[in-house]
């Protein structure tokens, strides 16, 4: 197996007068989530494409499986577009056997393998069916499963969970998680930040063409940590000792520390006081949308902010 | 598996078993050739008429019948009455199928009146001629046969440059089958043509063209596609082609079709001009496919595309009236209406070797070309989703040129 999946070396690319993609340098690694974060127009699909040889960068290199993409190599990918969809007119069974052919699978293998995934996905009575009869979120866990029937060594999957619901997300995550623990390199281009946080081993943030952030998903948000504190409950916070600000935060509220204390003397002050009581009690570690926020900042489009926080709002409450 | 032959044996099977190509390719020859069939059965000749029928009364007041020749097949069908009365009265006791009456300036004018009740077959008139001509030859004592002096000649023109020989009698085929021919390759080609590009703008509509050339090359993906549907083009040709055969195969029983003959050269030519012109059509349609992503807009361009493979049809009377003239052989050179023209030109006129081999080096080269430029094209034109066209960058592109390509931004979606 190879030390890394993928191996980009200060790629550029620009589209006339346009930078989409500026010097970016990052791996993946064989067993790993890696997330790619951005706002829209980032350059996210353009890196992407750049890997999977759609594109050429205009300047660095792209080592993919140990080395230049080859033609070879494809076979050992599996790609998930962004905005997708399937061949309509056809069924289900002789889509992916035809898909899975092209990945050098043979043609029995590819029948065997689909029918095993479609199983695996509660399709299987939906194999003979027209792909155009299915759901939508029939048809992406379909594209799902095309991705993975040739057990790729690496996956990249864009918004591999928009449009399903709950009961889907969690069959696709488990899947993933599964993949990962069996050694596949799988980057995912994501919006969804509490999946990065759930599941994401590593992540970049793409702004403007360029890193904003690389590196482990817990490095990332404790780097961000602030030293504070989130408490809920009853007392007056500002007579805790070492608590130099008090601001309402979310539904709690946010106790910024000095330096001479931490959090644990915090917790003891609060729990040997009959002054206070709490019912929450959390490190202020942010959220990867409170650091996506501060990091790309005003640039973000006004909706995306909104609908970020909006999901936020769904996932924390 | 090699993947070029995969994408060969999908797009043939998958365009190959759609109901509007079962329809046209198999359904329209099949519908001609049932419509023989049907001909055969029901218009067939029947030789025994005259022999089975009921005896023919002749009242012969010309006084040709003197001469005593009698309706060699059949002596007794013709039966000579005295007087318009005996004859009509044995018509009415059923006796006769009709009788006939010759005038008396028959000689000078060949005034012969027929009477019946239902008319009489049609069958019975080449015996009905034969029997005078048979007493004229009698009268003047010729030895010239009969056959001779109601035909005098049989006409074959031979075109000495291409051996081929027309007879009189196949004078259909010499408008027909170049028609036909004209027809049914512009089919074939506009057809497999259509489904290249409409495949091709289906599999960018969604998406499924970026799991595919992450699974192989765009170039093994355009030419599986040219490939598999130049296949489906040239089952078509091929259906017809056996209709043909069966068709010629029963014309000596099919009166309109007799004589009919498909000449081995056309056919030849036919095919070739197939597989040239379907290159040609089927690289621009590509380079359209691979920038229009809206199939009504797709289907506009193509139509204005293949056009010109349509515009010899309108000139075909400059083709029978003067096939080797100026328009006629500037059609059949210009690589976009050169399929049709030059293939309606040979079936009507030998065409000079030198302006076939320039017809076919012009369309060579210049399929080869747009097969190169419709594949500079269709690799730029798979990154631009919901992009409109704009023929100025397409041109840049084939020159080579840096072209700012920036993908259309993508719909927002962020949903929990």
């Amino acid at each position: 197996m190879n030390e890394t999946a993928i191996k980009v070396n200060g790629i550029s690319k620009n589209y006339g007068t346009f930078r989409a993609v500026d010097n970016l340098t990052f791996d993946v690694r064989p067993g790993e989530i890696f997330a790619m974060l951005g706002p829209n127009g980032a350059g996210k699909s353009t890196t992407i494409r750049m890997i999977l040889d759609i594109m050429k960068p205009d300047t660095g290199t792209i080592d993919v499986l140990g080395g230049p993409l080859t033609e070879a190599a494809k076979d050992r990918i599996g790609y998930l577009p962004e905005e997708r969809g399937l061949y309509r007119n056809v069924k289900v069974i002789e889509m992916m056997t035809y898909l899975g052919t092209l990945k050098s699978l043979s043609s029995q293998q590819a029948k065997a393998r689909a029918m095993e995934l479609l199983e695996q996905l509660n399709l299987a009575d939906r194999a003979r069916k027209k792909v155009s009869e299915l759901s939508k979120g029939m048809q992406q866990k379909v594209q799902f499963a095309v991705t993975v029937m040739h057990e790729p060594e690496l996956m990249i999957i864009d918004e591999p969970f928009s449009g399903l619901d709950p009961v889907n997300t969690r069959v696709i995550e488990n899947l993933l998680k599964d993949l990962r623990s069996r050694g596949t390199a799988i980057v995912m281009s994501t919006h969804q930040m509490y999946q990065v946080e759930e599941m994401a081993d590593r992540l970049l943030m793409i702004n403007k063409g360029q890193q904003a952030l690389y590196g482990p998903v817990d490095e990332v948000r404790q780097r961000y940590a602030r030293h504070a504190v989130i408490v809920e409950g009853e007392g007056d916070w500002a007579r805790l000792p070492g608590v130099v600000r008090v601001e309402p935060y979310r539904q709690g509220t946010m106790l910024s520390l000095s330096d001479s204390v931490d959090a644990n003397d915090v917790l003891g002050a609060i729990a040997s006081s009959p002054a206070f009581h709490i019912s929450r009690f959390e490190l202020a570690v942010p959220s990867l949308n409170d650091i996506f926020i501060q990091v790309v900042g005003d640039q973000v489009p006004e909706d995306f902010i909104r609908s970020t926080q909006e999901q936020e709002a769904v996932v924390y409450e | 598996m090699n993947k070029l032959w995969l994408v060969i044996r999908r797009e043939f099977i998958i365009n190959v078993t759609k109901p509007g190509f079962l329809l046209s390719a198999l359904g329209v020859p099949v519908l001609f050739a049932a419509i023989i069939l049907f001909a055969v059965l029901i218009f067939s000749p029947d030789d025994g008429a005259a022999l089975d029928s009921l005896p023919i009364g002749v009242v012969d007041r010309s006084g040709m019948l003197d001469a005593g020749a009698t309706y060699a097949e059949r002596p007794d069908l013709f039966v000579e009455y005295e007087s318009e009365q005996t004859a009509r009265a044995a018509l009415d006791d059923g006796a006769l199928e009709g009788y006939m009456v010759l005038a008396e300036d028959y000689r000078a004018t060949g005034t012969v009146r027929l009477f019946s009740y239902e008319g009489i077959s049609d069958d019975l008139l080449p015996a009905i001629d034969e029997l005078l001509v048979a007493n004229l030859q009698a009268e003047i004592n010729s030895a010239v046969p009969p056959a001779r002096l109601v035909e005098p000649a049989v006409l074959t023109v031979r075109f000495e440059d291409t051996g081929r020989e027309i007879s009189e009698d196949n004078i259909a085929s010499l408008f027909i089958v170049p028609l036909l021919f004209y027809i049914v390759m512009l089919l074939a080609i506009q057809v497999a043509g259509a489904y290249l590009m409409s495949g091709l703008v289906e599999e960018r509509a969604n998406r499924v063209i970026e799991v595919l050339i992450t699974s192989m090359t765009p170039m093994q993906l355009l030419l599986g596609k040219v490939i598999g549907l130049g296949l489906l083009g040239l089952v078509q040709l091929g259906v017809w082609a056996v209709i043909a055969a069966i068709a010629v195969s029963l014309s000596d029983r099919i009166a309109f079709l007799s004589g009919v003959i498909i000449p081995v050269d056309l056919l030849v030519f036919a095919f070739v001009y197939f597989i040239l012109g379907y290159l040609l059509l089927g690289s621009v349609l590509i380079a359209v496919g691979a920038v229009v992503d809206n199939e009504q807009e797709s289907r506009q361009l193509a139509g204005l595309v293949s056009l010109p493979l349509s515009i010899p049809i309108y000139f075909s009377f400059v083709f029978i009236s003067d096939p080797n003239g100026p328009v006629a052989t500037a059609l059949s050179l210009f690589p976009f209406t050169a399929p049709a023209a030059m293939i309606i030109r040979m079936g009507f006129a030998p065409v000079p070797e030198w302006q076939i081999a320039v017809s076919i080096a012009l369309l060579v080269l210049s399929g080869l070309f747009f097969a190169w430029a419709g594949a500079r094209i269709f690799r730029w034109g798979l990154l631009l989703y919901g992009k409109s066209f704009n023929l100025r960058e397409v041109i840049s592109v084939v020159r080579g040129q840096p072209v700012t390509a920036t993908p259309a931004p993508k719909s927002q979606e962020v949903t929990a």
